[in-house]
Parts: C-alpha cells; sequence; structure tokens
C-alpha cells in the first residue's frame, strides 16, 4: 500500500511481542499445579475451580466490571465534550493556558493527592449532603465515589486523545464542508464525528484500561463492600499472588479477545473509503 | 481565527462562541473544579502546614516544607531528594523515549494494515492494559527468573553465573516500563497517523529526496499533535510510577512517587506529602506547557 | 436528583440490614486467618464475617485518617501503629465485660506499654523479623549471623534485604549496639550509612517484601534473605534444606485487635475479639498460620510441630535478644529522612 520500511514490520511485531509475553507467563502459571509458580509442577484445572468459588475474588471482580464501565461511559462522554467545547472557546493567550492547564490537571496529579483531593471533596460533600438529609450515605465509601473518582482522572485521557484528534483534523474540513452542507450538526455528524471516531474510541479504551489497573485512587475511596480487583491484589502482593488471580486474568484476556475478535468479524465493512 | 471569527466554517460573535463553548464543556469544568481543581486549592493550604507528633496536621503556615523539599533535614543539608527527582527524571525521559521509538513503528505499520484490521490490532495493543500492572510486573520477574528459559541460556552462555537470574537490573526495568507505558504511547500515535495526508509525504520525498528530512517534514509536521499527546500521556505516568521499579529494579533506589508515598504512608506526614506531591503538579504542567507551545508551533509549519 | 439518589441509596442499605444481624467487618492482612472462621463466628454468634484486606499498616492508617473509619469494626494491626491510632482518636476503648475470654491472654503480652491495662486493643499473634538462608550454601558449622549481610567480608553471595524502614534500620541500629527505637541522630545515621553500604554491594539483590525474599531464596536466586518466622516456617515446609533465625537479635511484634472509634457494630466488634481470644480459636488460628499465639489457653491446642518449634516460638535466651518497636512521635521524622537516605545513595 504506502510501502513503509521492512524494519517498520519486525518492529512492531517485536513491540507488540514484548507486550504479550507477561500475559502468556500469566495464562502457564493459571495452568500450573505448583503454588508459587517458581518451577513447573504439572497442568491442572484446579485454580480455575477454586476461583469460581472464591467469592472475595468474584465480588472484586464484578465491582471493577461495574466501575470501569460507568466511569468509562461517563468520562467519554465529558471528557469528548470538553475537548470539542475548548477548541470553540475565544479564548486569549492566558485563557488558553488556563484551559491546558485544567485539561491535563488530572493527568499531572500524583494518585495519592489525587486520592488526598477526592477524599476532602467528599468530605466537603458529605456534610453538605447530611444537612439536607441526615440519614444519606451517598458520599460513603462505595461503588458511586469509586465511579466519581476514576470519572475525574479518566476525563483528562479522553480529553487530550480526542484533542489531538481534532487538532489534526484542521479547520479546512469544517470550512470545505460549509460550502456543501447547510446545518452546523450536519457538518459534525457526517464530516466530524466519523474522522473523530478513532479518537474517541481511543480514548475511551484508555480510560477503560486505566480504571481497571487503579488502585491508590481506588483503595482510599472505596469501602468494605466495594473493593476493586486492584485493591484485593495489591494487599494479597503480600502473600505472593495467587493462581487463582492468574487464572481470572486469563479469563479476562481471553473474555476480551473473543470479544474483539467477534466485533471485528461482525463488524465487515460496508464499503471501504479509501 | 483571531480576527475573523470563523468557527467550523461559519462567521460568529464572540458571545456565541462563549455560551455554545461554554455549554460543551460545563460539565468537564463544573466536575474538575468540585472534585480536584477546588481540594487541590485545599490541599495547597495542607503543604504549608506542618505534622504533629503523632501524624495529626498542625495547622500553622511556615514555609518549612518548602526547605524540606530542597533537602534541608535533620540531618543539615542532603542532596538526597533531589538524587530521588533526578533519578525519576531519567528513567521517565528514557522510558518515554523508548516508548515513542517503538509506538511510532508500531502506529504506522497498524495503520497501513487494511481498513477492517487496524481496529481489530490497536484493540490487541491495548488489551494486555486490561490485565493488572502488579500481575504483569511479577510475570515479568518469572520470565526472568532463575529458572526460565531466558536465564538459563544466558547461564548456559556465561553471560550470567549459574542460579542467577536476569533480574533485578536496569534492563528489567526498563523492559518492564516499556510493556506497561507503549499502549499508552501508540493510541495517540495511531489516532494521528491513521489519517496522514500520504500526499504530502510523497512531495517532502519528491523535494527533499533524504529519509530523515522527509520523515521531519512530510510525516513529523502532520503527526504532532498526536506525538505530544503520546509524550504527555507516556511521561507523566511514568514520572510517578515506581511499582515496576521496586519489584524488576530490586527497590535499591527510591523514585519521586516511593517519595510522596512515604509521607502519607510510614512517616504519616502528610503536609510534606501535600507539598512533595504539589511541586510534583507544578513541575509536570511547566514542562507540559512548553512541550504543548513547541506542539502548536512545530504543527504550524 | 442527588436527593433522590440519596434516598434510593438508603433504601437499598437497609434491605441489605434486614438480613438477620448486622455484618462484622474485620479489616487484617491477606491470608491471616484460617477460612473457615467466618462461617464458625456467625454459628457462635449470630454475627456475619466479613473480612477485609490490606497490604501495609501504614495504608491502612492512611486509608481511616481519611474517612473510612466508620466503614470497619475491628483492626488487625502491629503493635508499632497503636499508639498512633489512639491519638488519633481512630479507635475506641473495649468494653471489657463483653470478652471474657481475656482472661487467657498471656501474661507475658498482657498490659503492653503501648496500652496500659489493654484499654484498647488484645493480641491476635505475634512474631518475629528474622533472617532465612540456606543451610547448604552458608558457612559450615557457623551460627547464623547478621554479618552475612551487614559486614562486607562475610556477605553472602546474593541476599536480599525487607523493603521495611523500622525493621531494617532498627537491626542496623541494633548491631551498632543501638537501640531499634534509638532517637540518636548519630545512631541513625550510622544504622543508615550502614545500610547504604551493605545495599550498594553486588552481593545485594536489593529490598523485596518478606514473601518476595523468601521466594528467591527458595528458587536458589539468592542465599538469604530478611523475612518474617510465618513465611519461613511455610518455606521450610517447602524446602527442608532452609532455616531460620533472627541472629544476634531482631525485632519481635504482636499484632492486636482494635475496635474503630466509628464502628458500625460496636457490639459484634467487641464479640469478635472475645471469640478470638477463645482457647480452640487462637488455636485454630496459629495452625492456620504458623505464628505463635499469644493466648496461653490455646497451647495446649497447638499442632506438635509447631509447639516445639524454635522459629515460632523461640527459647527465653533468644527472647532476650528481640526487642519491640516502638512509636517514635517527633522522631518518626528521623527515622524516615534516614530511610530516604538509604534509598537515594
Amino acid at each position: 500500500m504506502k510501502r513503509l520500511p521492512r524494519g517498520v514490520g519486525v518492529l512492531a511485531i517485536v513491540s507488540i511481542a514484548v507486550l504479550y509475553l507477561p500475559l502468556v507467563a500469566v495464562m502457564a502459571l493459571s495452568f500450573n499445579a505448583t503454588r508459587h509458580g517458581q518451577s513447573w509442577g504439572g497442568f491442572t484445572w484446579s485454580w480455575y475451580a477454586k476461583l469460581f468459588n472464591n467469592e472475595a475474588v468474584l465480588n472484586a471482580a464484578t465491582n471493577s466490571a461495574i466501575v470501569a464501565v460507568t466511569s468509562t461511559s461517563l468520562a467519554t462522554v465529558i471528557g469528548t465534550l470538553l475537548a470539542i467545547g475548548l477548541r470553540r472557546l475565544p479564548l486569549g493567550r492566558w485563557g488558553r493556558t488556563s484551559a491546558d492547564v485544567i485539561i491535563n490537571l488530572p493527568t499531572v496529579t500524583p494518585d495519592i493527592l489525587l486520592a488526598a483531593a477526592l477524599v476532602v471533596a467528599y468530605g466537603i460533600f458529605r456534610s453538605v449532603v447530611a444537612h439536607f438529609s441526615p440519614e444519606s450515605k451517598f458520599f460513603d465509601p462505595g461503588l458511586t465515589t469509586l465511579i466519581i473518582g476514576h470519572v475525574t482522572f479518566q476525563v483528562s485521557f479522553v480529553a487530550v486523545v480526542v484533542g489531538a484528534r481534532l487538532k489534526a483534523i484542521g479547520n479546512e474540513q469544517f470550512e470545505a464542508a460549509r460550502d456543501l452542507f447547510a446545518s452546523t450538526w450536519g457538518v459534525w455528524r457526517r464530516i466530524i464525528l466519523p474522522q473523530l471516531a478513532p479518537g474517541i474510541v481511543g480514548g475511551a479504551l484508555l480510560a477503560f484500561t486505566l480504571s481497571l489497573d487503579d488502585f491508590v485512587v481506588s483503595f482510599f475511596i472505596s469501602g468494605p463492600s466495594s473493593t476493586t480487583l486492584p485493591v484485593l491484589i495489591y494487599a494479597s502482593v503480600k502473600r505472593g499472588v495467587t493462581p487463582e488471580i492468574h487464572a481470572l486474568s486469563t479469563l479476562i484476556v481471553a473474555l476480551t479477545m473473543i470479544a474483539i475478535l467477534s466485533i471485528a468479524i461482525l463488524n465487515r465493512p460496508r464499503m471501504t473509503k479509501e | 481565527m483571531k480576527s475573523t471569527l470563523v468557527i467550523d466554517g461559519k462567521p460568529t460573535n464572540r458571545l456565541r462562541l462563549w455560551l455554545s463553548g461554554l455549554g460543551l464543556v460545563g460539565a468537564g469544568l463544573l466536575w474538575l473544579s468540585c472534585f480536584l481543581i477546588g481540594p487541590l486549592l485545599a490541599l495547597s493550604l495542607l503543604a504549608f502546614a506542618s505534622r504533629g507528633d503523632y501524624g495529626d496536621i498542625i495547622w500553622q503556615f511556615n514555609l518549612e516544607n518548602v526547605w524540606r523539599m530542597v533537602g534541608f533535614g535533620t540531618f543539615g543539608w542532603v542532596p538526597d531528594n533531589l538524587l530521588i527527582i533526578g533519578r525519576s527524571v531519567v528513567l521517565a525521559t528514557i522510558t518515554t523515549s523508548l516508548c515513542l521509538a517503538l509506538g511510532f513503528p508500531l502506529a504506522f505499520w497498524i495503520a497501513d494494515r487494511d481498513r477492517r484490521w487496524r481496529v481489530l490490532l490497536i484493540a490487541i495493543v491495548m488489551v494486555p492494559a486490561c490485565v493488572n500492572l502488579v500481575i504483569r510486573t511479577y510475570a515479568w520477574q518469572l520470565i526472568l527468573g532463575n529458572h526460565a528459559p531466558p536465564a538459563v541460556f544466558a547461564q548456559w552462555a556465561g553471560f550470567i553465573p549459574a542460579d542467577a537470574a536476569l533480574y533485578p537490573g536496569q534492563a528489567a526495568v526498563y523492559l518492564g516500563m516499556i510493556s506497561a507505558m507503549l499502549p499508552f504511547a501508540v493510541l495517540p500515535l495511531y489516532t494521528s497517523v491513521e489519517r496522514l495526508d500520504w500526499s504530502v509525504v510523497e512531495a517532502a520525498r519528491d523535494l527533499y529526496g533524504g529519509p530523515w528530512r522527509t520523515f521531519r517534514h512530510g510525516i513529523l509536521a502532520q503527526v504532532t499533535p498526536g506525538l505530544i499527546a503520546a509524550t504527555i500521556l507516556t511521561l507523566i505516568p511514568s514520572l510517578g510510577m515506581f511499582v515496576v521499579s521496586d519489584l524488576l529494579g530490586g527497590a535499591k533506589y527510591m523514585l519521586v512517587g516511593n517519595l510522596i508515598q512515604q509521607q502519607f504512608g510510614a512517616a504519616a506526614d502528610w503536609p510534606f506529602g501535600a507539598m512533595l506531591g504539589l511541586g510534583l503538579v507544578v513541575a509536570s504542567l511547566v514542562s507540559l506547557l512548553i512541550l504543548l507551545r513547541w506542539g502548536s508551533r512545530e504543527g504550524r509549519i | 436528583m442527588f436527593r433522590r439518589l440519596a434516598l434510593l441509596t438508603v433504601a437499598f442499605a437497609s434491605l441489605c440490614a434486614a438480613a438477620d444481624k448486622t455484618p462484622v467487618t474485620v479489616y487484617m492482612y491477606s491470608e491471616y486467618i484460617d477460612p473457615a472462621i467466618p462461617a464458625e463466628f456467625e454459628k457462635a454468634t449470630g454475627y456475619p464475617l466479613r473480612i477485609e484486606v490490606y497490604e501495609a499498616a501504614e495504608d491502612m492508617l492512611a486509608k481511616l485518617r481519611a474517612g473510612a473509619v466508620n466503614q470497619y469494626d475491628v483492626v488487625v494491626t502491629t503493635d508499632a501503629y497503636v499508639t498512633q491510632m489512639i491519638k488519633l482518636k481512630l479507635v475506641k476503648p473495649l468494653d471489657q465485660a463483653k470478652i471474657p475470654n481475656r482472661k487467657n491472654v498471656d501474661p507475658q503480652f498482657a498490659n503492653p506499654s503501648f496500652d496500659r491495662d489493654n484499654k484498647f486493643s488484645y493480641p491476635y499473634q505475634w512474631g518475629t523479623v528474622g533472617l532465612i538462608y540456606d543451610t547448604t550454601k552458608v558457612p559450615a558449622g557457623m551460627a547464623p549471623t547478621w554479618k552475612w549481610l551487614f559486614d562486607a567480608k562475610s556477605q553472602l553471595n546474593q541476599f536480599v534485604l525487607m523493603d521495611e524502614a523500622r525493621p531494617m534500620l532498627g537491626i542496623g541500629l541494633k548491631l551498632g549496639g543501638a537501640s531499634m527505637n534509638s532517637r540518636d541522630p548519630k545512631q541513625v545515621k550510622a544504622a543508615a550509612d550502614l545500610l547504604i553500604a551493605v545495599k550498594g554491594s553486588p552481593k545485594c539483590l536489593g529490598f523485596d517484601g518478606g514473601v518476595g525474599g523468601k521466594n528467591k531464596v527458595l528458587a536458589g536466586q539468592a542465599i538469604a534473605a530478611v523475612c518474617y518466622n510465618g513465611d519461613a516456617v511455610r518455606a521450610v515446609l517447602e524446602k527442608k534444606e532452609l532455616a531460620y533465625s533472627t541472629c544476634e537479635g531482631s525485632n519481635i511484634w504482636v499484632d492486636v485487635m482494635l475496635v474503630t472509634s466509628q464502628a458500625p457494630n460496636s457490639d459484634g466488634a467487641n464479640a469478635f475479639i472475645n471469640y478470638v481470644l477463645d482457647a480452640q480459636v487462637a488455636a485454630k488460628i496459629s495452625n492456620f498460620n504458623h505464628y505463635a499465639t499469644p493466648v496461653a489457653a490455646a497451647m495446649p491446642f497447638i499442632a506438635a510441630d509447631d509447639k516445639t518449634n524454635r522459629v515460632i516460638y523461640p527459647d527465653a535466651a533468644t527472647m532476650k535478644t528481640l526487642e519491640y518497636l516502638e512509636d517514635l512521635d517527633k522522631d518518626t521524622r528521623l527515622h524516615a529522612e534516614a530511610w530516604t537516605a538509604v534509598k537515594s545513595h
């Protein structure tokens, strides 16, 4: 097609291999009969059986899934609007700088400080809410606080990725389209959004994995009934990662792979644009 | 855009722009003000308070934490904190460079596939990030462990002594960092590369000829927004990251992330932790703004 | 909208609570309790038992301070943190009348210096920090010594230190003839300098959590590692050539049970503490963990192998060389800065 140097393909394959090597090791460990995985003790399914009897791990996995899906959906909408809106604001030099600062603030804030900020915020909201309904537990550590917290750092990642894409699209497209179409909405729907889509999907993917992987923030704002997978994993690291966790990781990878492949197969391109 | 006020190809006025813009950013702005900007301002007060005997907070404001940050402590002035900061910056910079060096070919390669395969491939790059970072890092420990094939081969070839493993060490740390951060570099790069105008590249090739200048003027100028985004999303998180360095590097050296964590944890010195954290925020913001300015200048070429 | 959501949440919460008694939520280290205990506790007392886990005591403390103190009933944590928790009002006095089993506690562990008259806490388990080593790879006929790690001339080739500030600095202080709880900047600085020299050696594989170090010794990657005695007992069960010692002297710790100041279920919390102090239950926990029990009445029910195991129950002479870590109030900063120095040079 576009004649890339041959080395590019080789490097790409090597990179993907580096990304997948740990997953292969995790998969192997989930079938290893030896508990601490230092050596191969034979093939077994027993960790999978144990996993399905381990209520704590299953609960944590469910919580992680709920939090990741909800927060990613919210953050994708808010973050995309943020990126689009910022482009429209007629800001001066300083206004632009403050906008850059605000949009990137969650990215540059260390996890622990972000957690501390959320703790302060929840403390304030809790006392405000308590004023109106003393029995309310809305801002008590739980799934709600987790979702709010995750959205707070996800928004920025979505906005950065979508913003980069938006910048790359440039103004010419709008201007050219304007000559042919009438409404602003039409320009957005027919021209810009389809081009923006890879950015939005990319931002959402990033946000999703960040949520699944977050430990520090989740640790501080979760309660006993809302433990997420990373919180559970970090706690068990003290005794060594258990093979049940490896079995669960393997299942997550397998399920994601199946989902991706089926989407790819079902979603055959109706018409190629190239 | 500044003088004519045309947006989306449509002439407009400032008021309408403000209204429509604020309508769009409203939700995000409100969210961030409530849960991040406001609380961070409150935390900046905490940074000037001090630690009570039992880790409680004494609300008397002074500059002691600023002096402590630059190294003045119980033992007089020591370079400890500066060493820690320096090491973190080096680790983050090298990691980012490596991720960009590997991320570019990967992004180009994916963008070069058939339309149908692209989404699939980019998803495949992201899948490993669905598995917890700690799990993946422990997996590296096992891959590099003394009974695993790579180490066994190195032992046989005489590169390392018998029974030795391929970690802890610098190489192991960077391997771990790359596998942690690469997806974050590839995504924004890909979103830029995917819509690259190859006719410009052809023109550059005809005009300049050399591969470097073709890349510089034909490609780099077009993908600058993606490059900047990739740098931000890789550099900043790796500045605060310490799990990989602890697990694969032997935890012999603290990084900024460890230092901040120590204040909120073992040292129970939240005011100093807040000061260190805010210091990191300010430093990151400054470098980020420089990057963005440089990017918008580069993008205009 | 917030109010409506809040109402919904409350309705949901009360629905959950409607089932029998309110549960008791216990916050402790992972894999630190026999998994059979929750069901047995519910049978005995009627309270469902929910175990939540954390990795490090300092994380737990930070989390409770950050507003989670009303989420847990009982916290199980290490003795050195008790003073701080009391001063920060994170825990409240126990209801002694509800803990008749307190008579079972070994006098050695009753009335500790950090909590006179056991106003706030009762012990859960105790243990030591020491050295796990491969007997086939250390100099023959030599008593285990910290010199294998700390003396450049006798260093073993490949060893692992523990990634915990207080015990490691403490061992360094003890080697310099000082107390593990020293507040003298000169002594602490000397200990830090010693550790800097030790970690700089090419024979040192660095710092690792107790389990990580032990696993490296099990895999043969290291000859020795600093770890907790309970982990060492498990390791020796896996590989007979390994042994454990507290060498010239080390750290002894007691993990204690406390009730949080805003416990949603105080009665249940006190019931849990009383239940754990029962002779049979305490023995069951110790037989699972391979850590020593502070409940004297439990000794007859301890597994025979464990009862005679000097790694778990050190002899009187060894006990004299062991030292508790104390809260250092304003000098916490001294040790924190020393640890930063260790980790930055």
